[in-house]
């Protein structure tokens, strides 16, 4: 049996109604922030419950374009996940500020009780990484940023739908970047991305920068970027959104089906699932004893694994203009010992069961 | 789209032409499931850098993230200079101050491209790049620009984001510079259905860097040297592109013949109409006229059902986005008064001879009957 990462083919292999509404578009002309935009940023923030939804470019450009609206300037600090995707850190150094790491905990979100001594005068935002779908713990997060009277930018890239107490990601912080890159649990045909906000100021702001910051065709009211949401991509957003509460509870579904098998093997450790969090799998990570032998076996046995990522975002080469040495062990930890298995929609439970044999397999082989 | 009966702007015609055959080759793109980065981009890549006879092409996201990328990659940061003139669309002046540098605006000439005599002496021991732009489809004297680059030994990026297809001298615009940045806005002569962007290198290791730039700085899945953006064409984009290409030249011919006609009926009395330069071909993204009454003959026109566009009534100086930079009116006087008298008529290839002729038709009109009841 195969069993692949990218499940695309099948997403999309019956889709002749999308198909006949990008036609119907098309001849519209209408391919810059056109109506169909206007409608999935409406639909969008519906669904997360937030006021208003910016299309962007991309996840990148969402957490760029939102700590540009909080106020980031060059020199600013601002404090993120160690063990971030590289994006995050890459948004705040195109800003000219200086990514303040704090270590994560085996939610693999950042560690709250560590943020307080992260904090410096020169502090300017926040940017909680809800990392694989999981949340970083806002309950603790938020009281702290508003002691400090610190923005907070939640980079919920990866966690559409996620939940805390029934409070959903990107609806805690000022603001909150969302990706549609195709392998995200809400995915277009390309690179996409829409910040969320309840703050009309804020909202009015993007739409500045997201768009030269033209306030009409001929005035430039601020110097502003260019990252919109394609109006194209849009209508495949509008037509996948009816489905995104379903993907999330699939999701939710096989992580179960995973947790209770390989829980049961010795050599994995499931994360802890804390009470009050629902959490959407856009990865599913455990922990791994001979982690890179149980990948390469995985491999061998056609399994996709994956490794996100081998190398922490704090250790790669790129940060060493910034010149810490600070070290963050359970990120450095992860590195070695986790493993990511396909936990997507069009997974069938005879592919997971195969993944949860293989790897009971490697265990008992190496007893 | 529009109610007009001469439009600016046809996408619609533009997509029933070539519907037939361009929605396949969409399919095909999303049926493949690599909808970001791949081989058709790649593609995409290869043929545009053939059409441009350019060693290098990169594709990105805008033409505004390829002139960052593009400085970026000639080493621009903070407090070097960029010349660069001030009646072009913001996104070219808007480039350099996110790279931190500061743009030096140069005034133009009556042709509305920048003047190489100003640009000499505009240069200080700061200035890192010149960027001309090719407004309009309009090539600025790259004979005069190259050479005052290669004396002061300061690196040249073309802002061709209106000008694919112009050449001088032969040479396509885009190629002279060490980068040369395009726009595909569904706007531009090369459109895609979306945003898009490519920049054209002459060292393979500019294009490389920006290679890795546009994609996090990722060297490979799981290594970053260098932070970078998140800038890439679809795939979706570069196939349209990749299709679209070769009818460049066609739809170029269409504008250049629109052109020519326009200029054998409007009335050089009241409307000036600059002259190509005899070294240049204008792939005419644009068709500017510079007239007295401007903002009443738009009307006027607009009445008559013909739809015209002003790039740009406001100069980048006088918006509030560069009031840092001290500028006022006054600071450069050809951009302030050709701001005043410059209006785009319609030049898209799907526009018939005689729509040329009722638009030409109206505009002297407009200014005969005006002298008559003058004259009363």
């Amino acid at each position: 049996m195969k069993v692949r990462y990218s499940y695309l083919a099948q997403q999309f292999a019956e889709c002749d109604d999308l198909w006949l509404q990008l036609k119907e578009f098309v001849k519209t002309g209408d391919f810059t922030l056109g109506a169909p935009l206007v409608e999935f940023e409406t639909k969008f923030a519906d669904l997360i419950g937030s006021k208003y939804a910016i299309g962007v470019n991309s996840g990148t450009d969402a957490i760029k374009l939102a700590l540009v609206a909080a106020g980031v300037k060059a020199g600013d600090e601002v404090i993120t996940a160690a063990n971030t995707f590289v994006a995050t850190v890459g948004a705040i150094a195109e800003l000219g500020a200086i990514p303040k790491f704090v270590d994560c905990n085996d939610t693999f979100c950042m560690d709250v009780d560590l943020l307080e001594r992260a904090i410096t005068d020169r502090t300017r935002a926040i940017v909680p990484v809800h990392f694989t779908g999981y949340m970083t713990d806002m309950r603790k997060l938020m009281p702290i940023a508003e002691r400090y009277s610190l923005p907070v930018v939640e980079d919920a890239c990866q966690s559409i739908l996620g939940e805390i107490d029934g409070r959903k990601a990107g609806t805690w912080g000022a603001s909150g970047a969302f990706s549609l890159h195709p392998l995200k649990n809400l995915n277009v045909w390309s690179d996409g991305g829409l910040i969320v906000t309840n703050d009309h100021k804020i909202a009015e702001e993007l739409r500045l920068l997201r768009n030269h910051g033209l306030v009409n065709r001929d005035e430039v009211k601020i110097l502003g970027y260019n990252s919109r949401l394609d109006t194209f991509q849009a209508v495949v957003g509008n037509w996948l959104i009816p489905q995104t509460l379903d993907i999330a509870s699939k999701r939710i579904v096989n992580a179960a089906r995973y947790d209770a098998g390989l829980g049961a093997i010795s050599g994995v450790k499931i994360p802890p699932r804390p009470d009050g969090f629902k959490i959407v799998y856009h990865l599913y990570m455990v922990f791994a004893k001979e982690r890179d032998a149980l990948l390469s076996f995985c491999q061998s046995r056609g399994i996709e694994a994956k490794v996100h990522y081998p190398v922490p975002i704090y250790r790669q080469e790129a940060l060493e203009k910034f010149g810490s040495h600070e070290r963050f062990p359970v990120t450095d930890r992860h590195a070695e010992s986790v493993i990511s298995f396909p936990c997507d929609q069009h997974l069938s439970n005879d592919e997971i069961d195969f993944v949860i044999s293989t790897v009971a397999e490697f265990y008992s082989g190496i007893q | 789209m529009t109610d007009l009966k001469i439009p600016y702007v046809n996408l619609s015609a533009q997509w029933q032409s070539e519907k037939e055959e361009l929605l396949p080759i969409i399919e095909s793109v999303i049926a493949s499931g690599t909808y970001v980065g791949g081989e058709v981009v790649e593609k995409f890549e290869t043929a545009v850098a053939a059409y441009l006879q350019s060693p290098f092409c990169v594709a990105v996201n805008s033409c505004t993230d390829a002139l960052v990328l593009g400085l970026a990659a000639l080493g621009v940061r903070r407090g070097d200079e960029v010349i660069t003139p001030p009646n072009s669309f913001i996104a070219s002046t808007a480039a350099i101050v996110h790279l931190g540098a500061t743009p030096v605006f140069v005034d133009v000439l009556p042709s509305q491209s920048l003047d190489p005599v100003l640009v000499e002496r505009a240069i200080t021991g700061k200035t890192k790049v010149i960027m001309p732009v090719h407004l309009g489809g309009r090539m600025v004297d790259m004979d005069q620009i190259c050479e005052i680059a290669k004396a002061n030994n300061i690196a040249v990026i073309e802002d061709a984001a209106q000008s694919i297809g112009s050449t001088f001298n032969g040479i396509k615009s885009g190629t002279f510079g060490e980068v040369g940045c395009f726009s595909a806005h569904p706007l531009k002569n090369l459109n895609a259905i979306g945003d898009g962007g490519f920049v054209a290198f002459k060292s393979e290791v500019l294009a490389n860097q920006v290679k890795t730039q546009r994609s996090h700085g990722l060297v490979d899945r799981n290594t970053v040297e260098r932070f970078g953006y998140v800038s890439r064409l679809d795939a979706i984009q570069a196939a349209v592109l990749t299709y679209r290409l070769k009818h460049l030249e066609h739809t170029i011919e269409k504008r250049r013949g629109n052109a020519a006609l326009y200029r054998s009926l409007l009335d050089p009395e009241f409307v000036f109409v600059p002259d190509d330069d005899p070294r240049e071909r204008n792939s005419y993204h644009t068709f500017v006229v510079q007239v007295d009454r401007r903002d009443d003959l738009m009307a006027h026109l607009n009445s008559c059902g013909i739809g015209t566009a002003i790039h740009y009534p406001i100069p980048i100086h006088l918006q509030s986005a560069a009031k840092f930079l001290g500028h006022n009116l006054g600071s450069f006087p050809a951009t302030e008064q050709q701001s005043k008298r410059i209006l785009t008529l319609p030049i898209n290839q799907f526009l018939t001879h005689d729509q040329i002729g009722d638009v030409a038709v109206a505009i002297n009109k407009f200014f005969h009957t005006s002298l008559k009841s003058s004259d009363q």
